[in-house]
C-alpha cells in the first residue's frame, strides 16, 4: 500500500472519531435534560427480594403485553430477575414449557386434560378475555349473526354488500391452528364452522390487529383486550363484546388465559404468579384489557 | 509443526465440507419416521389441517414455485437490460453508480424488502389487483427486486470474460453497442444466462422473510396470484408450534429436506453448465 | 472460441428485423435500468425519509436514562438497546466461531486439497452456501430437541446456538473468498516462496496470507453483514422480542431484524412503528457501511495485484 494511501486513512480515521465524540457529547447533554426513571414498585420489591435469574415465558400471544408490563416493574425494582416473552401461540406455548424450552408457556385456554398428563403442566388461570371479530372503523358493519360469521369465515359469503357494507370483497384474516384464540373463536363464534384455506394466516393477536386496522375491507378476529380505536369489535347476535359482558356471561366467546409450569412452578416462577395475584398485578391485567381472576 | 498446522488446516476444510453432509443427514433422519409410520401420502396431499392428521405440503411446494418462478419471470430480463445497460448501452455516468446499487443491493437485508413493502406496496396492489394485498403477487414482485442483484452479478461476471476476449474483434466489425451485445456477447453467454437463472431461482426459494411477511401464508393450494400463499420456508417458520410427536412436526422436516435437495439439484446442474462451459 | 452461429452475416432480408432486435435490446436496457433505479430510490427515500426524524436518544435508550442503560444496566424500556447490543454480540460471538473455521478451511481448499476431494469440498461448500436460512435455523430448532434427548437436557435456544447456526450461513462466504483471495494472487508471488526452501506452511502463513489479507478481510465483512441481518435463522434459534440485555452464551436475545420483522407486524402505537422505522434505518446504515468497506478494500486490493 501507499504511504499516501495510509495518510489518507488515518485523516479518515480521525475525521470519524472526532465526529463520533462529539455526536456522543451532543446525545449525552441532549438525553441528560429529557428522561425520566421509572418509579420502582415497592410490592415487586417486596416479593422478588433476594431473588436472581430469569424466567422464560413463551406461547399464547394475548399474555404479551400483560407480560411485558409486569416485566418492567420486576426488573426495575429487582435488576437481577429478567422476564423473557416470545409469541407462538398457545401451541409453542404447550409444547416449548412441555419440552422445558422455557419456564412458562402461556396458553389462550386451558391445556386439555391429555396434555396436562403427558406434560405434567400445571395450569395458573390469571385472566379473563372474550374473543370477538373485528372489523376496520371505517366498515359500517355493527353486528353479525353467528351463521354470518360462520358463512363469511368459511368462505361462503366473500361480499361486503351480502352483509349491509359497501360492495367489494371480504379479506379474511385467521390465526394458525396452534392459535387457541383460533380455536376458540371457531368453537364459540362460528358454532364449530371451520376457516377457509384461502384466508390470510398472521402469527399472533397483535399482528392479527394491526393487519385488520391497515385493511378497510378487512374481517379478523382478536381477545378483547387488544381491541382499541382503530379496529372495530363486531357484536355477536346484538351483543357487545365487552369485558363486562364475557365475564357476566351475556357474551358467549370466552376463554380464560394461562401460565402453565411443568412440574411444580419454581420459586422464581411462583413469586411471578404472586405478583400478578397482588393488587398491583390485577392493575396491570386490567390496563392490558383483561379481567384478572386472581389465582388458582 | 508442519504437519500439525497442515493437519489443522485439512480438519477445518474437510469439517466445513462435511456440515452440508451432516444437514443432509440430520433432514433425512428427522422425516424419516414419515416414512416408518406411514405419513408420506398424508404430505404428499394437499390439506394441510393438523388438527385432522392431514400434513399435506402439497400448497406450499407450489406456493414456493408461484413466487419464485414470477419472480424469476421478472427479474431474468430485467437483471439482462441491466446487465447489458452496464456493459455498453447505458452512458457512464448512469452506468457507473447503478452498478454500485446494485452491488449494494446484494448486501440490504431482506427484512428491509418486506418492511417497505407492508407499508408501500400491499396497500397499492390491494387497490389495483383486488383481494388484501397479501398475495403471491405482492410476494413475487419484491422477491424479483431481492434476486436481481444475483442475477445481474453473475451474468456481468460472464459479460466480463467475453469482453476480453471479443470486445475488440466487435470493435473492428463496426458494431454499435447494442449490436455488439445482442449478436456477440448474448449468444455466447448462454450458459451464464442459464447459471443465473438457476442462481436466481435458488435464491427465490430459499427467502423466508418477505413471504412470510407479505404473501399472506394461506394453506390452500394457490388458485389466483393475488390470492394469499404459503411457501415451504415459511411454513416452517410458521408451525413450529408442533406437537413433536406428529406428523405436523415430521412434515417440518420433510420441507426443510425438499429445500435441501433442491439445492443440491440447483448445483450439480450448475456444475454441468460449469464443465460444460470449460470444454467448449 | 467457437463463433456464435447469430455472426453468420445477417442477410439483406434479415436486416430490418435485426436492426427491430437490436432496438428492442437498447429500450429494454433503458427499461430495466429505469426500474431497478426508481425501485431502489423509493426503497431509500422511503426508510430515509421515515427513520431519519426517530433517530435521537429515544430511538435507542426508550424512556430509562442513557446512563442508568450504559453504565447500569437498567433496561433501555421502549428503545432499542437490547436489539441492538443483541445483534452486536451475536456478530462477534459467529465471527469468533466462523472466521478461524472458515479462513482456515479456505486455505485448505486452496493450498493444499488436491484432486477428488478438492472438487468434493467445494461442491459442499456451494451447496452449504445455497441452502436457505430457514433450514440451518430448522437444523438449531432439531439440535436442541436431539441434544435434550442425549447428553444436555437442559439444553434451550439461545445466543449461542443462534451463533452456531449463523456460522453455518456465513462459512461458505468466508470459504470462498478466502480461497479465491489466494487462488488469484501472481502465480510468481505463489511460486517464490517454495522456490526459496519454504515449506507449504512457511509460504502459507508467512506469504500468501498476508498478500491476501484485504481479500480475505472483506470476506470477513460480508459474512460479518449477513449474520448481521439475517431474520430466518434467529427466528427458530433463541430470539424473543422482549428480552434485556443477553447475560451469558446459554440466554435469549434481542436482535435489529427480528425486531423490524416482529415490530412491522404488530406494532401497537406510532410509536412502536416509528421505532420500526428507527431501526430499519440502523441496519441499513449498519450494512451498507459494511458493504462501502469491503468494497474499498477490495479496490486496494486490486490495485495492489
Amino acid at each position: 500500500m501507499s504511504s499516501a494511501g495510509k495518510v489518507r486513512i488515518s485523516l479518515i480515521v480521525k475525521a470519524g472519531m472526532t465526529v463520533l465524540l462529539l455526536s456522543g457529547l451532543v446525545v449525552a447533554v441532549w438525553a441528560g435534560g429529557a428522561s425520566e426513571r421509572t418509579p420502582v414498585s415497592e410490592e415487586a420489591a417486596r416479593i422478588f427480594d433476594g431473588q436472581s435469574g430469569t424466567i422464560e415465558i413463551a406461547g399464547g400471544t394475548a399474555h404479551i403485553p400483560v407480560v411485558e408490563r409486569a416485566a418492567r416493574q420486576i426488573t426495575t425494582a429487582n435488576p437481577a430477575v429478567r422476564v423473557t416473552v416470545a409469541g407462538g401461540g398457545t401451541g409453542v406455548g404447550i409444547e416449548s414449557v412441555g419440552r422445558g424450552q422455557v419456564d412458562i408457556g402461556s396458553t389462550g385456554r386451558a391445556p386439555t386434560q391429555a396434555e396436562i398428563e403427558r406434560y405434567d403442566l400445571h395450569p395458573f388461570r390469571f385472566a379473563l378475555d372474550g374473543v370477538t371479530a373485528i372489523v376496520h372503523p371505517s366498515s359500517p358493519v355493527r353486528d353479525l349473526s353467528t351463521q354470518e360469521l360462520a358463512a363469511v369465515f368459511s368462505g361462503r359469503i366473500r361480499d361486503w354488500s351480502e352483509l349491509g357494507g359497501e360492495a367489494g370483497s371480504i379479506h379474511v384474516f385467521t390465526r394458525d391452528e396452534g392459535s387457541a384464540t383460533q380455536s376458540v373463536f371457531v368453537s364459540e363464534a362460528l358454532g364449530g364452522t371451520s376457516i377457509s384455506a384461502a384466508a390470510n394466516v398472521v402469527p399472533s393477536n397483535g399482528a392479527m390487529k394491526a393487519a385488520v386496522s391497515r385493511d378497510p375491507a378487512a374481517i379478523g378476529y382478536v381477545g378483547i383486550g387488544y381491541v382499541d380505536s382503530e379496529v372495530r369489535a363486531l357484536s355477536l347476535e346484538g351483543v357487545e363484546p365487552t369485558q363486562e359482558n364475557a365475564v357476566d356471561g351475556r357474551y358467549p366467546v370466552v376463554r380464560g388465559l394461562y401460565f402453565n409450569t411443568s412440574g411444580e412452578p419454581s420459586a422464581l416462577v411462583e413469586s411471578f404468579y404472586r405478583y400478578l395475584e397482588t393488587e398491583e398485578g390485577a392493575e396491570l391485567i386490567r390496563a392490558a384489557g383483561y379481567i384478572p381472576t386472581g389465582g388458582r | 509443526m508442519e504437519r500439525v498446522v497442515a493437519t489443522l488446516y485439512a480438519v477445518a476444510g474437510i469439517g466445513a465440507g462435511l456440515v452440508g453432509v451432516a444437514l443432509l443427514v440430520f433432514l433425512t433422519a428427522y422425516s424419516w419416521p414419515l416414512v416408518t409410520q406411514g405419513h408420506v401420502g398424508t404430505v404428499l396431499s394437499t390439506t394441510w389441517n393438523p388438527n385432522a392428521g392431514s400434513f399435506g405440503i402439497v400448497p406450499m411446494i407450489l406456493g414456493s414455485l408461484t413466487i419464485a418462478g414470477g419472480a424469476v419471470l421478472i427479474a431474468f430480463p430485467a437483471g439482462l437490460g441491466i446487465c447489458i445497460f452496464l456493459n455498453g448501452v447505458g452512458p457512464r455516468w448512469a452506468a457507473r453508480p447503478l452498478r454500485a446499487v446494485v452491488e449494494l443491493m446484494t448486501g440490504i437485508p431482506t427484512v428491509l424488502y418486506a418492511f417497505v413493502a407492508v407499508f408501500l406496496l400491499v396497500p397499492v396492489l390491494r387497490n389495483i389487483a383486488g383481494g388484501s394485498g397479501y398475495s403471491a403477487l405482492s410476494a413475487l414482485l419484491v422477491v424479483a427486486v431481492l434476486i436481481t442483484p444475483t442475477i445481474v452479478l453473475t451474468i456481468d461476471g460472464r459479460f466480463e470474460q467475453l469482453h476480453g476476449q471479443l470486445y475488440l474483434a466487435t470493435v473492428a466489425l463496426g458494431l454499435t453497442p447494442a449490436q455488439r451485445l445482442a449478436w456477440v456477447y448474448l449468444p455466447a453467454a448462454r450458459n451464464g444466462l442459464i447459471a443465473a437463472m438457476i442462481l436466481g431461482f435458488g435464491r427465490a426459494v430459499g427467502d423466508t422473510v418477505i413471504a412470510l411477511m407479505i404473501a399472506g401464508n394461506a394453506t390452500h393450494v394457490p388458485s389466483s396470484i393475488t390470492g394469499a400463499v404459503r411457501t415451504l420456508t415459511s411454513h416452517i417458520a410458521l408451525v413450529l408450534a408442533a406437537d413433536t410427536q406428529s406428523g405436523a412436526y415430521y412434515s417440518l422436516f420433510a420441507a426443510g429436506l425438499l429445500l435441501f435437495l433442491f439445492v443440491l439439484l440447483a448445483n450439480i446442474a450448475l456444475r454441468y453448465i460449469g464443465s460444460k462451459e470449460r470444454s467448449t | 472460441m467457437k463463433w456464435p452461429n447469430s455472426m453468420k452475416k445477417p442477410t439483406h432480408m434479415k436486416r430490418q428485423a435485426a436492426g427491430r432486435i437490436e432496438n428492442i435490446v437498447l429500450f429494454g436496457s433503458w427499461l430495466s435500468a429505469g426500474w431497478i433505479a426508481t425501485v431502489m430510490a423509493i426503497f431509500f427515500g422511503y426508510v430515509l425519509i421515515n427513520g431519519a426524524p426517530t433517530l435521537g436518544p429515544r430511538l435507542i435508550f426508550g424512556e430509562s436514562n442513557w446512563i442508568d442503560v450504559v453504565l447500569r444496566g437498567v433496561p433501555a424500556w421502549g428503545g432499542l438497546y437490547a436489539a441492538v447490543v443483541g445483534t452486536g454480540t451475536l456478530v462477534i460471538l459467529t465471527s469468533l466461531i466462523a472466521v478461524p473455521i472458515g479462513v482456515a478451511a479456505g486455505v485448505y481448499l486452496a493450498c493444499y486439497a488436491r484432486g477428488r476431494i478438492k472438487r468434493f469440498l467445494s461442491f459442499a461448500v456451494d451447496v452449504l452456501g445455497g441452502t436457505p436460512s430457514i433450514v440451518m435455523g430448522l437444523f438449531g430448532f432439531g439440535l436442541i430437541t436431539f441434544l435434550r434427548a442425549t447428553v444436555f437436557p437442559d439444553a434451550r435456544t439461545s445466543l449461542l446456538l443462534a451463533a452456531v447456526c449463523l456460522t453455518m450461513l456465513v462459512l461458505p462466504y468466508l470459504i470462498s473468498m478466502t480461497r479465491m483471495s489466494l487462488e488469484s494472487l501472481p502465480l510468481e508471488l505463489r511460486l517464490s516462496g517454495p522456490a526459496m526452501g519454504l515449506t507449504t506452511q512457511q509460504n502459507v502463513a508467512k506469504v500468501l496470507l498476508p498478500s491476501a489479507r484485504p481479500g480475505i478481510l472483506s470476506g470477513v465483512i460480508l459474512a460479518v453483514g449477513r449474520a448481521a441481518e439475517d431474520t430466518a435463522v434467529i427466528l427458530l434459534t433463541g430470539v424473543v422480542a422482549n428480552a434485556g440485555l443477553p447475560r451469558g452464551l446459554g440466554d435469549k436475545f434481542e436482535a435489529l431484524p427480528f425486531t423490524i420483522y416482529y415490530l412491522a407486524g404488530e406494532y401497537r402505537s406510532a410509536e412502536e412503528l416509528n421505532t420500526a422505522f428507527g431501526a430499519a434505518l440502523i441496519l441499513l446504515s449498519l450494512t451498507g457501511g459494511l458493504y462501502f468497506y469491503a468494497r474499498r478494500l477490495k479496490r486496494r486490493w486490486r490495485n495492489s495485484t
